[in-house]
């Protein structure tokens, strides 16, 4: 395989799709091109943390509950929707705009393997911090410490229902108040081993338990933000996870149970599995090949869960650059892609996210803790092909002349490189006017797949 | 004609242009002066629109297209007639709101579909991405102009603002971008199987209610003409409609196509009521097709090509341009319809009368214009009630 080909499949395949110039730069030496993108993500945008919007949410509340009616409670100081759609475009702008898509894409990748919906004030407020605070900033290291910062994290804590799951023989148990699963099912069924791993619902009890009184706190009452250990609603007691024993700490070390449980489930070899064949599926294949998938989980093994050594494994690894390529994108990587390959300023905010909205991938809205698919046949529908038809003219119709600079065969090959093949370029070049020409490649099974 | 002629034929000056009052019609109306320019994008076959059945070269050069239609074409005057899909026009032809050109150029001297209508759309004899022909008219004139597109199509740019409207539900691609998708798929069976489904269920969601793909034009028309009708409406238009890259099948796709440009027009008409009479559309596209048929039914990449002006603001019922002939000697570059005349000079003609344009904005408007052949009496556009006198000099 030419380096040129190789080069093209690096910005495509492993990056979030070629940017002008892009392609010859890859091609110089196309794994150690994506090798120094590999780095932790900072936010220095000035966008609502987690903790200003709990604050936020809790004033809000008060005032909705002290007024007598509708009509006297002031508006939310913060507008939850319109500063979550902020993030999530700026979250998207950075990564159009980036030079390291390779790392903006496994960003992408964590944020939806732990995948937080938007239902709800206090979701609609939060789910978008967790990439942000929890994700971004872990990329380079252990999976161990993405898994403790992600479950630490209110937006997660909250969209599981943890924050109120309290031990039935806690304080706040005897009470009345009781244990919530969902957070500790989802942990051992997504995030961690996967499903049919071979734990048991007594497992999921064992570790909701040990969960319990991993709360948020209270920004009014309590004067802060955030992770909040509650002892008084912690289940005492010996816990067993996995037929490996945890014992009972004392009053605040409570929370170091779950802990080392958590710290246990991310070196498990299930999770390395489990996480390992989910990054071959979504960089490589749907089916990804089982040797692929050692290589991955070797790698896994031998740093325990350094996502950096994993991720160079896979760039490594022969079978990642096969052709013809294997995936077939998600509107996400659609949208994505298009903005950086056409490089357009018809790609505002507003057309970022109203994209992703009419193909069907509304950032935060798929509306299942599993979060969006990863696999073709889900996003490959007739009317979903349809729809991308007219999204891709929608933004030729605009483009038309802002890309008329630019010959289509620049384009084209700024794109897909050596990855053209002659079919597509005869077409895009014989198209009847220059919209159609850039619907065409838009729309190519080359532009479509990566 | 040489490549040199041909590029000639755009270079020469406004001051060339001495015509009477060119198109107009008879009395102008109360009603401010309107201009619809509608860009067919692809390069109409002009012989299968506006078809010479004098000429003893057509049939031998199209056996299989001129049968097709030969029967049933709708006559106009001196041999011409019109495909069968253009009953509207034909009726406009009868009654004198319909001209058409013969063998027009815009002096562009490549086939490549982009830069032809770069060219045509600049109308400075060279490509400009940011200035049009009529976005310049506009601007000496202070018009309001409206393009009905997402973005301002190089037509109508300057440095004068300009509307650009467009339906908000997604249904910008056209049928022939679905059909060459659908050839770009061809070997690939996911694709191909995927987009025929989505296209057979669009069809079935189609019929049950009544709007159609095809009938796209026919809306863009109908909102077009509501927000230029009266004296507060819009005093400029520019529509596009594509699909006329016939390569093959043309018989079909040109009968389709033109019966859709036909009824978009006719609403456009019905729309602007009693607008229509202070009213010019302007139908034309970058270039002609080959004066033969190729292998697979269709024509390819030509150069002159027919242009339409239509309104009752127009003089019609006749056909003018010279005609060059078919014969092998007769073509340019022995395949394509050879040009006789610019395509500019009948745009500045037709736009100096109608928006009243002096010379000096003329030249802005089209600074390389070339002179008409035989320019004597052809009187354009309908002559207005107060005087002869302006002339495009």
């Amino acid at each position: 395989m030419s380096m040129s080909v190789q080069g093209a499949i690096a910005a495509n395949r492993f990056g979030l799709g070629a940017k002008p110039g892009e392609i010859e730069a890859a091609s110089v030496n196309p794994r150690t091109w994506l090798k120094q993108q590999l780095q932790a993500i900072e936010f220095n945008d000035g966008l609502a943390s987690s903790s200003e919007l709990e604050i936020a949410l809790a004033e809000y509340q008060r005032d909705r509950k002290r007024a007598k009616k509708m009509a006297d409670v002031k508006n939310p100081s913060v507008q939850f929707g319109k500063s979550a759609q902020k993030m999530s475009i700026a979250v998207a702008k950075r990564a159009i705009d980036s030079n390291n898509s390779l790392n903006w894409r496994l960003l992408d990748f964590f944020s939806n393997h732990f995948s937080v919906s938007s239902l709800g004030r206090a979701m609609v407020a939060l789910a978008p911090t967790l990439e942000r605070e929890a994700i971004a900033p872990n990329l380079d290291q252990r999976f161990e410490q993405m898994l403790l910062s992600v479950v630490r994290h209110p937006a997660m804590l909250i969209y599981l229902n943890n924050e109120r799951s309290f031990g039935p023989n806690s304080l706040a148990g005897k009470r009345g108040r009781g244990l919530n699963e969902n957070l500790a099912r989802e942990i051992l069924e997504l995030h961690t081993l996967g499903v049919n791993a071979g734990y048991g619902q007594g497992d999921v009890v064992e570790l909701a338990k040990a969960l319990s009184g991993w709360s948020v706190a209270k920004p009014i009452k309590e004067k802060a933000t955030g992770f909040v250990f509650r002892e008084q609603g912690h289940e005492p007691g010996t816990r067993t996870l996995l037929g490996k024993r945890y014992k009972q700490r004392a009053g605040p070390l409570g929370e170091r149970q779950a802990e080392a449980m958590l710290r246990d489930l991310a070196n498990h070899p299930a999770t390395a599995q489990h996480l390992c064949f989910k990054l071959a599926r979504h960089f490589v294949a749907d089916e990804p090949s089982a040797d692929l998938q050692a290589k991955l989980t070797d790698a896994w093994l031998k740093s325990q869960g350094n996502i950096r050594r994993v991720m160079e494994a896979l760039i490594d690894a022969d079978e990642s650059w096969q052709t013809p390529p294997q995936k077939f994108k998600t509107p996400r990587e659609f949208v994505i892609s298009t903005a950086r390959g056409v490089a357009l300023p018809v790609f505002n905010g507003k057309k970022i996210w109203s994209g992703l909205a009419t193909l069907g991938q509304q950032p935060f809205k798929s509306g299942s803790p599993a979060g969006y698919s990863d696999v073709g046949s889900d996003w490959r529908g007739a009317s979903a092909l349809m729809t991308r038809v007219e999204w891709s003219a929608s933004i030729a119709n605009q483009a038309k002349f802002l890309a008329s600079t630019m010959s289509e065969q620049a384009i084209m090959r700024q794109c897909l490189g050596d990855t053209v093949s002659e079919r597509t370029a005869q077409s895009v070049l014989r198209a009847e006017s220059r919209e159609q020409a850039l619907t065409l490649l838009l729309m190519s099974p080359e532009f479509l797949r990566r | 004609m040489k490549r040199r002629e041909l590029c000639r034929l755009a270079g020469v000056s406004m001051a060339a242009l001495s015509l009477p009052a060119l198109m107009l019609a008879k009395d102008a109306e109360q009603g401010s002066p309107k201009v619809v320019w509608v860009l067919l994008r692809g390069a109409l076959d002009p012989l299968h629109t506006l078809v010479p059945t004098f000429d003893p070269h057509l049939a031998k050069l199209r056996p299989t297209l001129y049968k097709a239609i030969k029967q049933d074409v709708l006559a106009l005057s001196d041999g011409y007639a019109l495909h069968p899909s253009l009953v509207n026009l034909h009726a406009w032809y009868q009654a004198k709101e319909l001209l058409p050109v013969v063998a027009v150029s815009s002096g562009y001297s490549s086939r490549s579909h982009f830069d032809g209508q770069d060219f045509l759309e600049a109308g400075l004899g060279h490509i400009d991405h940011e200035s049009g022909w009529l976005g310049r008219a506009v601007q000496a004139k202070n018009k309001r102009a409206l393009a009905i597109a997402r973005a301002t199509p190089i037509s109508l740019r300057s440095d004068a603002t300009v509307n650009t409207w467009y339906p908000s539900r997604l249904q910008d691609a056209s049928m022939a971008t679905y059909e060459s998708l659908l050839k770009l798929y061809e070997q690939d069976e996911q694709l191909s199987t995927l987009l025929q489904n989505g296209l057979d269920l669009q069809q079935q969601a189609n019929s049950m209610q009544s709007t159609q793909r095809q009938g796209r034009f026919v809306d863009l028309a109908r909102s077009c003409a509501s927000l230029m009708v009266g004296p507060e409406g819009n005093d400029c238009a520019m529509l596009e409609l594509g699909g006329w890259d016939t390569h093959k099948g043309q018989a079909n796709r040109l009968a389709r196509g033109l019966n859709e440009l036909d009824k978009g027009l006719a609403v456009l008409k019905e729309g602007l009521g009693s607008d229509w009479q202070n009213t010019v559309v302007i139908v034309g596209t970058e270039f002609g097709r080959t004066a033969k048929e190729n292998g697979t039914g269709g024509t390819d990449h030509g150069t002159a090509s027919a242009l339409f002006f239509a309104g009752g603001a127009i003089n019609g019922g006749r056909v003018l341009g010279q005609w060059p002939g078919l014969s092998e000697r007769a073509l340019f570059q022995k395949r394509d319809l050879r040009p006789t005349s610019n395509m500019y000079s009948w745009l500045a003609t037709v736009l100096g009368e109608h928006w009243q344009m002096s010379q000096q904005e003329l030249a802005q408007v089209f600074p390389s214009a070339t002179t008409l052949a035989n320019s004597d009496g052809l009187n354009l556009v309908s002559s207005r009630s107060q005087s002869n006198s302006i002339r495009v000099i």
